[in-house]
């Protein structure tokens, strides 16, 4: 057993560290506030690094690694652009693209995997999920976009409405072959058994968007899809046709790792800033950290950040492991372990963030300091996206007690 | 042509914490220093403009542990092969013994047509070793070099002095150790850290250099940067007595009128 990063890890840690502490950490606040999208540089920069590259096979583009470790190198990634992007845009633009870029390799057919990998490993396309629809997202098992398939079109036929989506305005910055994992009902008559994932070009006719006013991460968009009548062919479907519901799920839970590895990185950096401060500023002769009512505050939000960011390397390691050689950990064991970093995770980065704030007192209000960008950004993870909060409890429930704690069914 | 770059690790210098105006340097991470990064780079990219076939990097451990991990950033960063010189006798060496090792490590290597340095190491900046292994090679040094080439035998600087720029040349084989201005370090992507993972790395100890324990010939007395303190000056009258005051007093401490 051995907790520490391999030599790579960390000297990949190190290296893009270095390289967002110079490059995306003096731009996060303007990327905030000019509401434009990542600047190009900037993913350039990343994608020459690798950064955009590393859950894609080195066949498709991407990097040279160790599949199990793959997930890991995610989770490394993400953790360090969120440090460096505290407004959480630059972070969650990365954590879709090559968290579901990671499920189209390991779901997707040859001929998706080559038309749409390589402009992802070179930083040229973005890739999201997209699931929840006007009438909810947690409850998946009601949505109602359909995609009956169409033996005269030889095509699946896609009608419907998803809502609260990330990136339609970075697919059409793209152009093809960005788009979303999308979850349709392929057999509208079926409950579970009637669902597919499938990859949605986002540029297919009949396809067209809307965008809303967030309250945070404003340099990443946030929309909703219309379908009429999309012809998708074969050649998209992730998994097989009525196993949707399992493949989104298996995307969700190395979503989730991505996702809580953003609220991690956030709150690591968030602390520090709160450490630098409390050591500086004083008050009644002595610096605010010697007052225990902060010090120890500062002290349980460290300890429950260490050991998040332990069991969400548990986490990613499993994923791994399962994926490269199943049959090692069971779907429950997985969900369990998954779901506590999600839950956790985003509440965690909010409350750094609400403290670092106060400590900081009205200068903490102020746009001088990242942390308020950091409290608007984390939200996003607590209100829903890739599962909400409750959603993860029921999901632990579940799986640790069996029916008579399940909550999804009666 | 074939180089060799001299490579220190040294503690992560952000992460050393001072008490009673001592660096505390238990359990602080190693990496390599910034001006040997500079070494680096001005190599690699003199083999990637055609100029020198192989850059191997060479690092004496120091007491670092974890030395032959973390020359792996050099091989990242372009380095086709890496030596560390480990040895317990070296894990505090003076300046004496570390040239001597790298002089031996040198030699042993044999191929060395340019024999790169940093001007001076993060921690210590003693800047004594380039000359000192310059010295027992019998290679020409250039210091403060912040342009290097090389071309039909021989090897031209432009080194930084205060206030001018001198263009000097010396046959190779040379010696150069060169100064932050050169260039600005790669990072080396997630491509190339995973190349370097088959780069040759290999560690030597003293005894495979021929070298015995070195005796130590530096005695340090104290290097404790000296104590400073504000003169606590009050200047008192109007402003404008105030300001001519203040002039005065700058003007005589050397800061205006130079």
């Amino acid at each position: 057993m051995d907790f520490r990063y391999t030599t790579e890890q960390e000297m990949y840690r190190q290296a893009i560290r270095e390289w967002l502490t110079k490059n995306l950490e003096p731009r996060a606040r303007a990327i905030d506030e000019a509401e434009a999208g990542i600047p190009t540089d900037i993913t350039e920069g990343m994608a020459e690094l690798g950064m955009f590259g590393v859950t894609i096979p080195e066949e498709y583009g991407g990097m040279p690694l160790p599949d199990e470790e793959r997930l890991i190198y995610a989770m490394i990634t993400v953790h360090e652009i969120a440090r460096a992007d505290l407004s959480m845009s630059t972070p969650v633009y990365t954590l879709l693209t090559i968290g579901w870029s990671y499920i189209v390799n390991r779901y997707g057919t040859e001929e998706l995997k080559q038309e749409l990998l390589p402009a992802v490993a070179a930083g040229k396309a973005f890739a999201g999920i997209n699931t929840t629809e006007p009438g909810g997202g947690s409850d998946l098992a009601a949505i109602t976009t359909i995609a009956p398939w169409s033996e005269e079109k030889q095509a699946y036929i896609m009608n419907g409405e998803k809502a609260y989506v990330s990136g339609p305005k970075e697919c059409e910055k793209w152009g093809p072959p960005s788009g979303h994992c999308t979850l349709v009902k392929t057999d509208p008559e079926q409950s579970y058994k009637g669902f597919t994932f499938i990859w949605v070009p986002a540029h297919l006719p009949g396809i067209s968007y809307t965008t809303y006013k967030d309250m945070g991460r404003m340099g990443l968009s946030t929309g909703g899809w219309i379908y009429k009548d999309v012809e998708l062919p074969k050649k998209y479907v992730l998994g097989e046709e009525g196993k949707g519901f399992y493949v989104n799920m298996d995307g969700f839970n190395a979503a989730r790792v991505l996702v809580a590895a953003a609220c991690l990185g956030g709150a690591e950096k968030g602390l520090e800033i709160s450490a630098e401060y409390t050591a500086q500023r004083k008050t009644f002769g002595k610096p605010l950290g010697k007052w225990e009512g902060i010090s120890f505050e500062m002290v349980d939000d460290w300890m429950q950040l260490d050991m998040l960011k332990l069991n969400l390397l548990r986490g990613a390691w499993m994923i791994g492991q399962e994926h490269t050689n199943p049959g090692q950990f069971g779907r429950k064991e997985i969900n369990k372990v998954i779901s506590t970093c999600k839950c956790l995770a985003p509440t965690l980065c909010h409350d750094i963030a609400r403290h670092g704030m106060i400590y900081h007192g009205a200068f903490g209000y102020t746009k001088d300091t990242p942390l308020e960008m950091l409290l608007r950004g984390v939200m996003s993870y607590e209100v829903g996206a890739e599962g909400g909060l409750m959603i993860m409890r029921g999901i632990i429930a579940r799986d640790e007690w069996g029916e008579t704690h399940n909550p999804f069914k009666d | 042509m074939d180089i060799v770059v001299c490579v220190k690790t040294n503690p992560d210098l952000e992460m050393v914490r001072v008490k009673d105006r001592v660096a505390q340097t238990e359990g602080v991470p190693y990496k390599i220093g910034d001006l040997e990064k500079n070494a680096l780079e001005a190599a690699v990219a003199l083999r990637e403009a055609g100029a020198a076939a192989k850059v191997t990097a060479l690092c004496l451990a120091e007491g670092n542990r974890k030395a032959a991990e973390d020359i792996k950033t050099a091989l990242a960063m372009g380095a086709d092969e890496a030596v560390v010189v480990d040895d317990p006798a070296l894990a505090d060496p003076d300046e004496a013994a570390v040239a001597a090792a790298l002089a031996a490590a040198v030699k042993k290597i044999g191929a060395c047509d340019l024999l790169l340095f940093g001007e001076g190491s993060s921690d210590n900046y003693t800047g004594q070793v380039g000359a000192r292994v310059a010295e027992l090679l019998g290679l020409p040094q250039i210091g403060y070099a912040r342009k290097v080439e090389a071309a039909d035998g021989a090897v031209r600087c432009e080194r930084s002095m205060d206030d001018m720029i001198e263009t000097v040349e010396a046959p190779l084989p040379a010696a150069v150790t060169v100064v932050s201005e050169i260039n600005e370090p790669r990072i080396p992507g997630l491509m190339q850290i995973m190349k370097a993972k088959s780069k040759p790395l290999q560690v030597w100890s003293l005894a495979d250099l021929g070298l015995e324990a070195p005796a130590p010939v530096r005695e340090i007395v104290s290097n404790l940067a000296k104590e400073q303190d504000r003169k606590h000056i009050v200047f008192e009258g109007t402003a404008a007595e105030q300001a001519d005051a203040f002039v005065d007093a700058l003007t005589r401490e050397g800061v205006l009128g130079r």
